[in-house]
């Protein structure tokens, strides 16, 4: 890399910054090493449990892995296609896989700054979205149909939350717009129905948008119950997502709204200019939380009979083989969902950092 | 906002992929005949021996068999069914929506069930009977002897009602644990939390195999009810509740007269009595009164195979379980299925 | 635009939007009569008088099989109230003090703060909740279970040394105890409150706390039958342990995991809040002269306070939703007795009315009393400089 000198010099800035950050008075030098050693202690179970004591061999049932003692990731090498893709037929999972794959690699796009504008990002997305349907759905280009019911895993997870997101976010700005506009009879009903749907548990939301729905409209419009599943989470997201808006338009000083108007801007550029990026910077952390929740909220749907991941895995061990190996794959799971709700809390952290220029 | 607008409005348009929405009673088996593809309900993966799922995923169980018995009778093609996936407490409102023609999911025939919310039944296809499991340590002889002890029990499921109704009668306290999923329930009772655990049909036999130690358990001998398993179809639906009814009774026939889908072909060419000619289509006038092809039951019995058949699969010899058939067994072997009678 | 005059404008687009609202529940309520009638079922009541017939696992007032519906919706209900005071309370006290860890100038605090947040908010909760019951079940059986000074600790629960008095008393007074606490809040948030004399101010909550608990007092002392000691002892007998109070490792878990789970969140927003408040304010406080610690409990933390409110509240409401997954492990809220209910009554419509119904009422409450909090609270558009 550099010369002798720089080495040492990289050496010890790195020991002193480790003194002065960790080991900076005698109480938190106890903190520092306590809590490292409980981490590592931990992590010393789990990689007892998870890679020395395991069983990987496929042929492997529950005999010999309880005489490992350890994980039984057997049953993952024998039910691991049932997890990520559910009740899809067999065959036609290539489909499936590529579909998950397609959606992440249009989130990790819109990620981009690069993509930060209208017209491409609705391109992506439509682009995207229509690969994904085509996929999932076949019927055209030679692929078996394969009837909305029947979608499931990962893939119905992904498909369920980017659609609430993509749809959800723009409602909830008209959302927080209506609620917070000087229109009484528009304000008002606005709040109502937020609150209303913010206190509603959302297994009754989505048990009503699936079930109750179907009773209570012109059966033109019923459709795919998917689709009203979808809509039911569309609903509450952007009730949830305007209340967090709202709560960031408040952090806005009012002097700059009244700068604006003064300067004679428009109410539309007022909003989109001034009090909405500002909003959205001190609610960034908060809009980051609500979509970590809602990606883990999608479990939910397997209350109503759709086979999200949550529910494939379930189905995944619900055999007399394998009922006894459920909590690896519970561990499975729960390392899917990290990576992915990870990956978007430390994006959220990113765009923090990349919005605190100005608040320095 | 103009730009979030276009995609949206796409979706939407994608979404509207209009569905045929209420069925109205009385008018199943046409719609199905249109649909092209019958309606059943599913497991939601939580139901071993009567719907889960292979490796391969595919559906298999009592319950899935006697839903491609139905397609097979009705379209000649056991897979021309959708299995949806239904949770316990989305049964009722799926069927009075339409969502699913047929409800064949261990569900035993109640009072209310007939009466209120406006369901008929078909005869019965499976008698389940809950049993116990209890620690062995406690020495138990029976129930009568966990008195002050606690019972794991499913949540929403007809054993909540009927363990308090027994403990009741057996004039003991006993503290009732009810959970919601049938995997922590099992690991809640391997890790001491309740005595007992309460499970209905292969659900006790499958607990106890699925138990790290076989012999920390035993099965108590109380028989705690009996609930017979129906399949449910909707109030005025008759014409449907026939078609329904007499596949069961067509599998349960096929059994006793020794018709299995591996000889089906030999009986069909020479049949042995008026009785299987009739059955198997060779003499016309089984499938018209139905609406039916004359030869639905040859299909059925074909495709799926009689009851002895689905049982070993499901549950018997051939199935990890290795379930008795105990009182599912036919009348002439000591069990109380039977079929009517093909005249 | 169609119409020139703004006035004119603002009517219309009232009126179409409450015309749509007005719209969309007409046709709702026509489509359902008319599929009920085709589909001849009938909206009931009846079955709120019928006997349940099952026994519930946990509940904090008295039940028996034979109760009707009616009642095992309230204790349900009663159940789930618990249950969200204390996961709310628990995960304010476990957000606050990670939150702080999380903005404390101190590395090894943030690393831990970080980790904290990091496992609970990305595993969903249901997960977790598993993870929790099933380190409760690790404790010994009730029959080889040690005692503590009167204290079991067993897998069935931990057993405490209870007051002697019966259920109803106890049920009023936790009413009693509630309701003190809603008063007091109240009180806190209502407006007219800030008018009054500061020494006022702190006296009438001291007032209501001290006639609550007066209250609250003389409840107990009318349950607690006459000549019997007024501590019970539990003790071993049979199969399990009897007498005194136990705490059921169904509600503590579930309790634990959502204080746990809702703490990462909690104090995700609690540096989000503190985020938002510009290093101007700080560093103006500092050059004033002001310490540390005032400039944290004055200027910081009731800046960041208004920025977190409307997260918070969402935080809170949601975390009382939460409750619905008890069920998984056998805590008998009000979504469970409503689980149950419509599997053996059938019943479905009504009794999802009723969770709705419920639901909206508790999250209602919550929600208006952070409204209150939240305007009282609100930046007013002088003070624009904080």
């Amino acid at each position: 890399m550099g010369t002798a000198l720089e080495n040492r010099v990289r050496r010890e800035a790195f020991w002193r910054n480790l003194r002065q950050d960790y080991f900076a008075s005698p109480a938190f030098s106890l903190i520092t090493v306590i809590s490292v050693g409980a981490l590592l202690l931990l992590v010393w179970q789990v990689v007892n449990w998870g890679l020395f004591d395991a069983t990987f061999s496929p042929d492997a049932r529950q005999a010999e892995c309880a005489a490992k003692g350890g994980a039984c990731w057997s049953v993952i090498a024998n039910r691991w296609r049932i997890i990520l893709f559910g009740l899809y037929p067999f065959p036609e999972h290539w489909r499936s896989g590529l579909a998950c794959l397609v959606v992440v690699v249009v989130v990790v796009l819109s990620c981009i700054p690069y993509f930060w504008t209208a017209r491409r990002l609705s391109i992506t997305w439509l682009v995207g979205y229509g690969t994904f349907y085509v996929l999932m759905k076949g019927g055209v280009l030679g692929l078996p149909l394969v009837r909305e019911a029947q979608w499931g895993g990962l893939a119905l997870t992904l498909f369920i939350f980017t659609t609430m997101a993509v749809i959800g976010m723009p409602l909830s700005i008209a959302f927080a717009l209506m609620r917070n506009s000087r229109l009484y009879w528009i304000s008002r009903p606005m709040g109502v129905i937020i609150d209303g749907v913010r206190a509603l548990p959302n297994v009754s939301i989505l048990f009503t948008f699936a079930v109750v729905l179907p009773f209570m409209m012109p059966d033109m419009l019923v459709g795919e119950k998917l689709y009203r599943v979808i809509a039911g989470f569309i609903l509450f997201f952007a009730a949830y997502q305007a209340e967090i808006i709202r709560g960031g338009m408040q952090a806005v000083a009012g002097g700059q709204e009244e700068a604006a108007k003064a300067l004679g801007l428009s109410y539309r550029h007022r909003i989109s200019r001034i009090v909405l990026p500002q909003a959205f910077h001190s609610a960034l952390p908060a809009t980051i939380n609500q979509f970590v929740m809602f990606f883990m909220e999608t479990t939910l749907v397997s209350i109503i009979g759709f086979s999200d991941l949550m529910s494939s895995a379930r189905t995944a061990f619900s055999s007399g083989e394998w009922t006894f190996a459920f909590i690896e794959v519970y561990v499975f799971i729960a390392v899917i969902y990290f990576v992915f709700v990870f990956s978007l809390s430390r994006y959220g952290a990113y765009l923090e950092r990349r919005m605190a220029v100005g608040s320095r | 906002m103009r730009k979030f607008v276009l995609p949206s409005l796409a979706l939407l348009s994608m979404a509207v992929a209009g569905q045929p929405a209420l069925a109205a009673p009385g008018d199943t088996l046409q719609g199905v005949k249109e649909r092209g593809v019958l309606n059943c309900t599913g497991g939601d993966g939580s139901n071993p021996g009567m719907a889960e799922l292979d490796d391969q995923g595919n559906w298999q169980g009592i319950d899935i068999e006697l839903c491609r018995a139905l397609a097979a009778a009705i379209f000649g093609n056991p897979d021309a069914v959708d299995i949806v996936p239904i949770s316990w407490a989305q049964r009722w409102p799926a069927l009075q929506s339409g969502d699913v023609d047929v409800i064949v999911k261990s569900s035993g025939g109640t009072f209310s069930r007939d009466t209120e919310l406006g369901f008929q039944f078909s005869n019965t296809y499976f008698l389940g009977t809950s049993n116990l499991l209890a620690r062995a340590d406690l020495g138990l002889e029976s129930l009568a002897d966990a008195d002050g002890g606690s019972v794991c029990v499913l949540a929403a499921s007809s054993q909540e009602k009927q363990i308090s109704s027994y403990a009741e009668r057996l004039g003991i306290e006993l503290e009732t644990i009810t959970m919601g999923n049938q995997e922590e329930l099992r690991s809640a009772f391997f890790s001491a939390r309740c005595d007992v655990y309460i499970d209905f049909g292969a659900g006790t036999a499958i607990t106890h195999l699925a138990a790290d130690n076989y012999d920390d358990y035993v099965a108590l001998p109380d028989v705690v009810a009996l609930e017979p398993q129906v399949m449910i179809v909707r109030q005025g639906d008759d014409p449907w509740l026939d078609v329904v009814n007499w596949t069961l009774s067509a599998v349960l026939f096929a059994e006793q007269e020794g018709v299995s889908s591996e000889n089906v072909d030999e009986m069909r060419d020479n049949p042995p009595t008026a009785e299987v000619a009739k059955l198997l289509g060779v003499t016309p006038g089984f499938g018209a009164p139905l609406g039916l092809e004359d030869d639905w039951a040859y299909n059925v019995i074909k495709h799926v195979g009689n009851y002895a058949e689905i049982y070993d699969r499901s549950l018997g010899e051939d199935s990890s379980y290795r379930m008795a058939r105990g009182l599912n067994a036919l009348w002439t072997d000591g069990g109380v299925l039977f079929p009517y009678v093909v005249d | 635009m169609f119409l020139k005059s703004q006035k004119a404008r603002n009517i219309g687009l009232q009126l179409a939007f409450v015309g749509l609202i007005v719209a969309v529940i007409v046709t709702a309520i026509f489509e359902a009569q008319s599929n009920f009638a085709q589909q001849g079922i009938g909206l009931t009541s009846d079955f709120i008088w019928k006997t349940t017939g099952w026994e519930m696992s946990f509940s904090i007032l008295p039940t028996d099989r034979t109760d009707p519906y009616w009642w095992y919706l309230l204790v349900g209900l009663a159940n789930t109230l618990f249950l969200a005071v204390i996961g709310l309370a628990g995960a304010t006290i476990f957000g606050g003090l990670v939150g702080l860890a999380l903005i404390a100038p101190n590395r090894p605090l943030n690393l831990i703060g970080t980790i904290y947040v990091e496992i609970f908010r990305n595993i969903p909760l249901i997960l977790q909740i598993f993870f929790w019951y099933s380190l409760t079940t690790l404790l010994p059986s009730p029959r080889n279970a040690g005692a503590l000074a009167g204290v079991f600790f067993t897998g069935r629960g931990i057993y405490l040394p209870g007051l002697n008095v019966a259920g109803w008393s106890i049920a009023l007074f936790w009413v009693v105890i509630f309701a003190t606490v809603m008063a007091f809040v109240w009180f806190m948030a209502a407006k007219r409150f800030r008018k009054l004399e500061p020494g006022q101010r702190r006296r009438i909550p001291v007032a209501i706390i001290a006639v609550g608990l007066a209250l609250a007092a003389i409840v107990l002392f009318l349950g607690h039958p006459a000549g019997t000691p007024w501590l019970a002892i539990p003790e071993p007998q049979g199969l399990n342990i009897r007498g005194g109070y136990r705490i059921q490792p169904e509600l503590y878990a579930l309790a634990f995991a959502i204080a746990v789970a809702g703490g990462a969140s909690v104090a995700e927003i609690f540096r989000g809040g503190f985020k938002a408040v510009g290093s101007g304010h700080a560093e103006a406080a500092y050059a004033l002269g002001l310490s540390g610690w005032q400039t944290f409990s004055r200027v910081r933390f009731p800046l960041a306070m208004r920025a977190m409110l409307p997260s918070l509240s969402n935080q809170f409401v949601w975390l009382v939703k939460a409750t619905t997954l008890g069920l998984i492990v056998g805590y008998t809220d009000l979504f469970a007795v409503v689980v149950s209910s419509i599997t053996q009554s059938g019943q479905t419509f009504e009794f999802m009315a009723i969770l709705m119904v419920a639901f909206i009422l508790i999250n209602f409450s919550l929600a208006n009393v952070f409204n209150r909090i939240n305007d009282a609270a609100r930046l007013k558009g002088h003070q624009t400089r904080g």
